[in-house]
């Protein structure tokens, strides 16, 4: 096996040099002075950084831990909710060609509002607290789901659905177990494109009027002048994102057994 | 492949949009009667044409459109080119990949304290977010549709003698458009989101800071306006994308 | 009330059948045009056509997944309402849930007739045998190659037990190789579980091999303008002389126009 090594060795070694070169650079021109450090903190300041925020805490001593931890509970909570009203709904609605025709302007046109724009009315209806948070989130994940599911069950290929029906399959179980199963890969991609929008939503909603949470953290940040911890907070939002995709990646393997594993090249 | 819409569908799509805004109405004058929480459609319009001159409108409609049509073409250019020059050269692209994976899952909206620290509060901090915001789902989309070019085609123009540059210019990149085109008009849409969201936080004009400030006021029924002014916007923009699209590269491929 | 069975009488009646379109352009098509047909028990009957004659709409109709325009169709004497009830079907596109391995896709038809699920899994373990794919049972479709998909396709068609058995140009997107093997599979499968089949095909070769009578369709509007017993044994070689006669026969139907169809002749054995 020791071919396949070599191999990945030496095609990670161009990329890697790279980036070490990159990095290198980075420090040397902040070290000569070209570039304030506060403009652009170099990569030795940005991992001190990183240690501090997670051990002494930024701003007034909020853990980086702690932000995380309350980021992700209002992605997830938001992101539960929103899923579990979405399914159902879309479900009854992608299957029914009339109430599909009836609610679908109004479901274009809640898709289009900016999520974000709501706060203001969050903020009134729920006040500055996690409840406004949620509530953004739930809203965009919410409305990119139901329309997902909605097409989800009017894309169910019919020959599947008449190959049923030669069988003299009952309707409940026509739905149940044809119609379900086919949409889910659908609706697993949906579900996908919800989890990107409630983080988008969150790390906005998150800027203004709070101070803890990833979002609060780098705005913070920033109005104390430290745009190392700024820049930290960026990566580790960049990492969360990462997580959350690995891990809805693994639930689609659980839940889509039966996938062909798209081996396309990736850019 | 969905049949077009009835007749009757096309009626129930509008009744219900209409069923929808006068329950609206009616819950708000008679069910929570207070404008605080939730104002009528009809206060909201008022309030906004009593506030909001034509021309105050004009401006932050304006500025906000200025903004996402510089973020987003800056976006297109060096997002395509970018995404062309990485699929057609896997040297380039080896070079360069991982930056892209670095800061792609960065998103948008948390580069804007950045911004901010490098280009001040003023117009260049915010058209920079939306820049990054519609460039990723465009680099990429170029990026995958140049990787993957049907080798067929490829081969087909060099067995004509067509190689290099001209295969280039006039095969890999014409037999892109299509997926260049899908992914214009998810940046396009993310760019608006964006665009939004800038302006909440950090601005003091456009659509979006409309809002912030109607709130500020205790003016929920601007507030009210102003999203909906947003989701006009963003649909009628959408919809003129589409239409150019199809007009274009739509006539010989599916888009 | 339901017509006693009689030994002779036909398991398949298409009566007076007519069935109209409306197309795009706001005309009317006579997709089928009274069309007239008896099937016999265990017969092997092929509907041929160019595309767009209507064989595949007839067999639909037959399989209750297309009301019938004007007219009726009965099977086993009674008038067909809806699809199931023993009308077994093979569609030309993968029609196999994606989700179930090969062996659970047999034993969904099993279960949908009433059995448990240990004897549904027994009767698709049989079938899958007969199929000649035995060890394929725990593969999904998307593993299998699409001659062994339609096999499965089959089985799980036969694990309704059914009355007769529909076919809708069901090697149609296999390459010719595979083709061949399907044909030769199908008729050992046939004769092992004998059943009314019915199977629609544009191939005249394949026609020509499989059935014991052929039907040839003509389009627009959609009637029967030929129709030939086939007595020879099988298999049947090619370059047998009565065979390419009827090649010929059936090639130059297909070519015009027919007005009446020509009464069924005996091609010798």
């Amino acid at each position: 096996m020791t071919g396949r090594w070599q191999k990945r060795l030496a095609d990670a070694a161009v990329p890697a040099a790279i980036l070490i070169g990159f990095l290198t650079g980075w420090e040397a021109v902040v070290a000569l002075g070209w570039v304030r450090p506060i403009q652009v903190p170099p990569p030795s300041r940005i991992v001190a950084s990183a240690g501090e925020l997670a051990l002494d805490g930024f701003p007034a001593g909020t853990l980086l831990g702690e932000h995380v931890g309350i980021t992700f509970l209002r992605i997830l909570t938001g992101y539960a909710l929103a899923l579990a009203l979405a399914i159902p709904l879309g479900l009854l609605v992608g299957s029914n060609r009339t109430l599909d025709a009836a609610t679908a302007p109004i479901v274009t046109f809640c898709r289009s509002v900016a999520t974000l724009s709501l706060l203001p009315l969050a903020v009134v209806w729920f006040g500055v607290g996690e409840a406004s948070k949620v509530f953004l989130i739930g809203y965009g994940c919410f409305w990119v789901m139901l329309s997902n599911t909605i097409a989800a069950i009017k894309l169910v290929d019919p020959v599947l659905i008449s190959a049923a029906r030669t069988m003299d399959t009952p309707p409940p179980d026509i739905f149940l177990k044809v119609v379900l199963p086919a949409a889910l890969p659908r609706m697993v991609a949906g579900a996908r494109v919800a989890l990107g929008v409630g983080f988008m939503v969150i790390v906005g909603a998150e800027m203004i009027g709070t101070t803890r949470g990833l979002g609060a953290l780098i705005m913070e940040a920033r109005t104390f002048y430290r745009s190392d911890i700024t820049v930290v907070g960026m990566f580790v939002i960049g990492a969360i994102g990462l997580a959350l995709s690995y891990g809805l990646t693994r639930a689609e393997a659980w839940l889509l057994p039966w996938q062909r594993r798209m081996h396309e090249r990736r850019p | 492949m969905t049949p077009r819409a009835t007749v009757f569908e096309r009626l129930a799509g509008t009744l219900s949009v209409i069923a929808a805004l006068a329950l609206w109405e009616l819950a708000s004058r008679f069910v929570w009667r207070d404008p605080q929480i939730l104002p009528a459609p009809s206060e909201a319009l008022l309030a906004a044409a009593r506030v909001l001159g034509p021309w105050d409108l004009a401006q932050h409609v304006g500025i906000s459109l200025f903004r996402i049509l510089a973020g987003f073409l800056l976006a297109a250019l060096i997002g395509v080119s970018l995404g062309i020059v990485l699929g057609w050269s896997p040297l380039a692209a080896r070079c360069l990949r991982p930056f892209v994976e670095i800061l792609r899952p960065i998103p948008p909206l948390a580069w804007l304290p950045l911004s901010i620290i490098w280009f001040g509060l003023g117009e260049p901090s915010k058209v920079f977010v939306i820049f990054l915001g519609a460039f990723f789902p465009i680099f990429t989309s170029a990026w995958r549709g140049m990787t993957m070019v049907s080798p067929t085609l490829i081969r087909a123009a060099q067995t004509m003698d067509v190689d290099g540059a001209r295969l280039l210019w006039q095969v890999a990149i014409p037999a892109t458009l299509p997926d260049i085109a899908a992914g214009l008009r998810v940046g396009f849409g993310l760019a608006f989101g964006i665009l939004v969201a800038a302006e909440l936080i950090a601005a003091k004009s456009g659509m979006g800071y409309l809002i912030m400030e109607a709130r500020q006021l205790g003016q929920l029924g601007i507030a009210i306006f102003g999203i909906f002014l947003i989701g006009v916007v963003n649909l009628v923009a959408d919809h003129q994308l589409a239409r150019a699209v199809r007009a274009t590269v739509g006539r010989w491929s599916n888009v | 009330m339901r017509k006693p069975v009689r030994l002779d009488s036909p398991v398949i009646e298409i009566i007076d059948v007519s069935k109209r379109f409306q197309t795009e352009a706001a005309t009317e098509v006579n997709v089928l045009d009274r069309i007239n047909l008896s099937i016999r028990e265990n017969e092997f009957v092929v509907l041929l056509g160019r595309s767009g004659c209507g064989k595949t709409t007839l067999l639909n109709v037959i399989a209750g997944l297309t009301p019938v325009g004007d007219g009726e169709v009965r099977v086993n004497g009674e008038r067909v309402t809806g699809p199931g009830k023993g009308k077994g079907m093979v569609f030309q596109q993968n029609a196999l849930f994606p989700w179930l391995t090969a062996k659970r896709n047999i034993a969904f038809a099993a279960v949908n007739r009433g059995l448990s699920r240990k004897q549904a899994d027994d009767l698709a373990g049989d079938l899958l045998e007969l199929v000649d794919l035995a060890g394929a049972g725990d593969k999904y479709p998307f593993e299998l190659s699409g001659g062994m998909q339609q096999r499965v396709a089959i089985a799980r068609a036969l694990a309704l037990d059914p009355k007769i058995l529909l076919m809708d140009e069901p090697f149609g997107a296999l390459d010719e190789l595979t083709r061949n093997e399907m044909q030769d599979e199908l008729l050992r499968v046939w004769s092992a579980r004998r059943k009314t089949l019915v199977f629609v095909t544009h191939s005249i070769w394949e026609g020509l091999m499989l059935a014991d009578r052929v039907i040839v369709m003509s389009p627009r509007p959609g009637r029967i303008v030929l129709e030939r017993r086939i007595e020879l044994p099988r298999p049947r070689s090619r370059t047998d002389l009565m065979l390419l006669a009827t090649y010929d026969e059936i090639w130059a139907a297909l070519d015009r126009k027919a007005v009446t169809a020509t009464p069924a002749k005996k091609v010798a054995s």
